[in-house]
């Protein structure tokens, strides 16, 4: 724990020393003054007799900090002699970075020689590295400070004209000093290259060309802000956001910007579906089906059932075979032969490898975006630290609504509030009996959450055992699946995504397991499609309804009934959990009815109009101040631990083991859908080695056991190592702790002494 | 405004082109009519009453950090505007963060500064000593790693550091209103 020693305190001005050389504070460009820093050093000099003393107490009480401030000692006796040792003072490395030109100057100096040696740029973390000016700079501090300001903007400027121009600007931007300057330096560093140019220029044919060029460039410079303007504006919803996040806060905004990521997942899933399977299938649609087909009405949107069966919506549509364009007679009237023009495309292999690759993105895109989310917002030791990061950073600065103002200042205050009780809490004794009764309040709570989900899963099993013996294969059950549905106003959060999910799992077990055999001769895999389609829809109603009643009519009756102006809160969690829920029916339901995705697109548009409609007119931000970066994680992990894990699972099952129907889609004479790529593989087996070298992938990478083994070591054997490595790192910090602790010390000892030195020039003379 | 200044505060600032044209909008509004924009200048309390800044309670110490002599030029409002940007480097924001919050400007956050950065937190009048002194402890033990009593800038930098909030929290539009 550290021992805080009283360094400073308020001391009437010293006039004599604003006569004295120029020093880093006296400058237009800094944006403070230093006359308190004068005060304050003349104050701490008068009390290090006092201090010495007090370092010898050594590990003195906490208590001392109140009392460790002494009273003033007369400040004519520390004016006299501590002029020497407050200049030193004042221009020591650790009070001029950031204040004065001279510091930054130096500062970014050192950055771009960094730079230009090709060492990585330092990140976030890692910025503390280069925010003391190397020594090396400041062996002069004495000297007028203007002169060797000069020389280092010199230096600066050679380095800057060094860079490449991306890095030049990067560093100018990044720069904290006026604009006045910056430009300044932009010019001086960009003049010298100029008149490279112009040198070269002058060895070209016609002096205009340098003219013409110099245009050209800079008239495509012009082009590519414009472009990179216009690609900026484009993003989706960058007003709307930026409202919501001025009224309510990041952790609100932290909702909508799950919503943009996930339509960002469902493009990328439909992009490659609709190219490659959708797109060909309907440019070469299969020979119309026996029997009449089913006139469109409205109600199909709905059910997704009739005329949408017969469409590109479903698995059923999509041929088996290999697809060829249509053959066009030769014109001196030959018949058209097998393989006249273009490549024949193979339906089946298409779907497998479609359906799979586009998984196969989606599962390294989101592994990849939830690595660099936690990446972003875990620090080691970033759990110590909490009251400086709640003082500093728990102000939303976005916040422009007075009202959301003062919902953040009693945020902060409950905050705090509760981080003390913590603090003593935990410094308290703790009571064993208090402690049991929490632990078992908690446990009967999930007990019984868990039981009820028990119950509501035996329930919808029995259910659908029913349905199969009631209605052997005929007609469409009336799969109202509204048991997995309670609405998210219920506040039940967690538990509730643990209901849904474990009944989405017995249906899948169900559609799988029992469906495929009641429904033999029929199409299952379009009855599954459209059990998924109909779930989607009921859950966009649910919304609706949820965002109706939990919402607009909630306001309404505490408006107008119970006389209270509080809106309702707009429940986060409650929200992201049903997006959650809607992108996993989704990704289930993507190998049976390809243009899922696409539905779910159009779903999400709406519902962004509709949740920001309904939170501007009726609701409030939430109490409970929320880690904003911290639940983007969360979001994203539950993404992808149950919701895409489980799609993945149910779809390698349904590949490899289930045997498709022989009666419709892309698979029906096969054993099961992976069997279209070993059959296709054995046929290049057949054709001979020299036409390609997948075959022996397949058989000696894909087929054999021991890659995976081999590629699983590796891969345990890479996550052991980080994790020593980070342990090693947190060794190394708490090393570095105690040294910077240590040099604290080493600093106020070395005060010290230049005082007494000093003091004992003064007498002497 | 000319094509070249335009592209040159591109260079210069954090902003993006519609930003500096919808700054550059509301500087016009604001300031004198018949002053060319490079000239003009806008006073402090104008500054502090854009509805950016109407509500933040650090709006009088961002004004002093960013005004030179009190008054706002042009740039000096694009400097700042910089600074909140999306895309500002976390480097800016903490050097500038550092400014802001060290109210009396000796170069470092000590206890008084500290005590004054919650009060304008809370923003009441009814503040307990103890929830401040207690407070201000908690943040010097956890952050003060040279045990001077203060934070300096690198001990700043370093509790920054470990908190991914603070490029979030730490932004203001100034343009779209």
């Amino acid at each position: 724990m550290a021992q805080p020693l009283p360094f400073v305190l308020n001391v009437p001005e010293i006039p004599e020393d604003h006569d004295r050389e120029p020093s880093p504070y006296d400058e237009s460009e800094v944006h403070d003054s230093f006359h308190q820093l004068i005060q304050e050093q003349s104050q701490c000099v008068a009390e290090e007799g006092l201090e010495l003393r007090q370092r010898g107490l050594g590990a003195a009480a906490p208590g001392t900090s109140g009392g460790g401030r002494q009273a003033l000692v007369g400040p004519e006796d520390a004016a006299a002699h501590s002029t020497a040792t407050l200049r030193i003072l004042a221009s020591m490395p650790s009070r001029t970075i950031g204040r004065s030109r001279g510091a930054i100057i130096s500062q970014y100096y050192n950055r771009t020689v960094r730079l230009r040696r090709r060492v990585s740029r330092p990140q976030l973390g890692g910025v503390g590295r280069s925010a003391r000016p190397s020594l090396r700079l400041y062996d002069l501090e004495l000297d007028p400070a203007a002169l060797e300001e000069e020389e280092k903007r010199s230096l600066l400027v050679k380095e800057l004209q060094s860079l490449t121009v991306a890095q030049r600007g990067h560093m100018l931007k990044g720069m904290p000093l006026g604009l006045a300057e910056k430009r300044s330096l932009r010019e001086e560093s960009r003049t010298l290259t100029g008149k490279h140019r112009e040198r070269r220029g002058r060895r070209g044919l016609f002096p205009c060309c340098g003219w013409l060029r110099d245009t050209c460039v800079l008239a495509l410079h012009g082009l590519g802000l414009w472009l990179l303007a216009g690609l900026h504006g484009l993003k989706p919803w960058r007003y709307a956001l930026k409202r919501i996040g001025g009224q309510f806060g990041s952790s609100v905004l932290s909702y909508f910007l799950f919503l943009k990521t996930l339509l960002a997942f469902n493009a990328l899933l439909l992009l490659p579906v609709l190219a490659l399977v959708v797109g060909v299938q309907a440019a070469f649609p299969p020979p119309a089906s026996p029997g009449p087909v089913p006139a469109f009405t409205g109600l199909e949107l709905l059910t997704g059932g009739g005329r949408l069966t017969h469409t590109v919506m479903y698995y059923g549509y999509y041929s088996n075979s290999t697809l060829n364009p249509p053959c066009v007679p030769a014109p001196d009237g030959g018949q058209c032969g097998r393989e006249t023009d273009g490549l024949p495309y193979n339906m089946p292999l298409a779907y497998l490898f479609t359906v799979g690759g586009a998984f196969f993105i989606t599962c390294i895109t989101l592994v990849y975006s939830m690595s660099h989310s936690f990446g972003e917002s875990y620090r080691v030791g970033s759990t110590s630290g909490v009251h400086a990061i709640t003082v500093f950073c728990s102000w939303d600065h976005k916040v422009t609504q007075r009202r959301a103002s003062r919902l953040q200042h009693d945020n902060i205050r409950t905050h705090l509030k509760e981080l003390l009780a913590e603090g003593q809490l935990r410094q308290g004794p703790r009571s064993v009996c208090g402690r049991l009764r929490q632990v078992a309040v908690l446990g009967l709570v999930w007990l019984l959450c868990l039981a009820i989900t028990l119950g509501c899963t035996v329930a919808v099993y029995a259910f659908s055992e029913l349905m199969i013996q009631v209605r052997a294969g005929s007609g469409r059950p009336p799969g109202l699946w509204a048991g997995g549905q309670t609405p998210a106003s219920l506040g039940m959060g967690p538990r509730n995504l643990i209901l849904k999910m474990v009944i989405l799992g017995i249906l899948c077990y169900h559609w799988l397991g029992r469906r495929v055999g009641a429904l033999r001769d029929q199409c299952w895999e379009n009855f599954v499609g459209q059990e998924l389609y109909r779930l989607m829809v009921l859950d966009f109603i649910f919304i609706l309804l949820d965002t109706l009643f939990g919402e607009l009519v909630w306001r309404l009756i505490s408006e107008r009934k119970l006389k209270r102006k509080e809106k309702p809160e707009f429940d986060i969690a409650g929200n992201v959990l049903e997006l959650i829920y809607g992108q996993t029916l989704t990704w289930l339901g993507v190998l049976f009815a390809p243009l899922l995705p696409a539905v779910q697109i159009i779903k999400l548009v709406f519902l962004f109009y509709i949740k920001k409609t309904s939170l501007m007119a009726n609701c409030q931000a939430p109490r409970r101040p929320w880690l904003a970066s911290h639940m983007s994680t969360v979001f994203i992990s539950l993404l992808c631990f149950p919701s895409f894990l489980g799609a993945a699972v149910f779809l390698c099952y349904a590949v490899w083991q289930v045997k498709p129907s022989g009666t419709c889609g892309p698979f029906r004479t096969l054993d099961t859908m992976y069997e279209a790529g070993k059959v296709w593989v054995r046929r290049l087996e057949k054709a001979g080695p020299r036409v390609s070298w997948l075959p022996w992938v397949h058989r000696y990478l894909v087929e054999n056991t021991f890659p995976v083994y081999l590629v699983s070591a590796l891969l345990l054997a890479v996550i052991y190592l980080n994790i020593q490595v980070v342990k090693g790192q947190r060794k190394v910090i708490c090393l570095l702790r105690e040294q910077i602790s240590n040099e604290g010390e080493d600093k106020i000892f070395l005060i010290n002494k230049l005082h007494s030195v000093y003091e004992k020039k003064e007498r002497s003379r | 405004m000319h094509w070249e200044d335009l592209e040159e505060y591109q260079a210069l600032t954090f902003l993006t082109r519609n930003e500096i044209l919808c700054i550059h909008d509301t500087f016009l509004k604001l300031c004198p009519p018949g002053k060319h924009y490079k000239e003009a200048t806008l006073t402090t309390d104008q500054v502090s009453s854009l509805p950016a800044l109407r509500v933040n309670p650090f709006r009088d110490r961002i004004c002093k950090v960013f005004s030179h002599d009190d008054v706002f030029s042009f740039e000096d409002v694009l400097g700042m505007a910089s600074v909140f940007s999306e895309q500002a480097c976390p480097s800016l924001k903490i050097e500038y963060a550092f400014r802001i919050y060290d109210f009396n400007e000796n170069g470092f956050i000590d206890d008084e500064d500290l005590r004054k950065v919650v009060l304008r937190l809370l923003n009441s009048d009814d503040v307990s000593e103890d929830l401040l002194t207690d407070v201000t402890n908690h943040v010097l033990s956890e952050s003060d790693l040279d045990n001077d009593n203060m934070l300096s800038f690198s001990e700043f930098e370093h509790a920054m550091a470990k908190s991914p909030d603070f490029m979030n929290s730490f932004r203001i539009h100034f343009w779209g209103f």
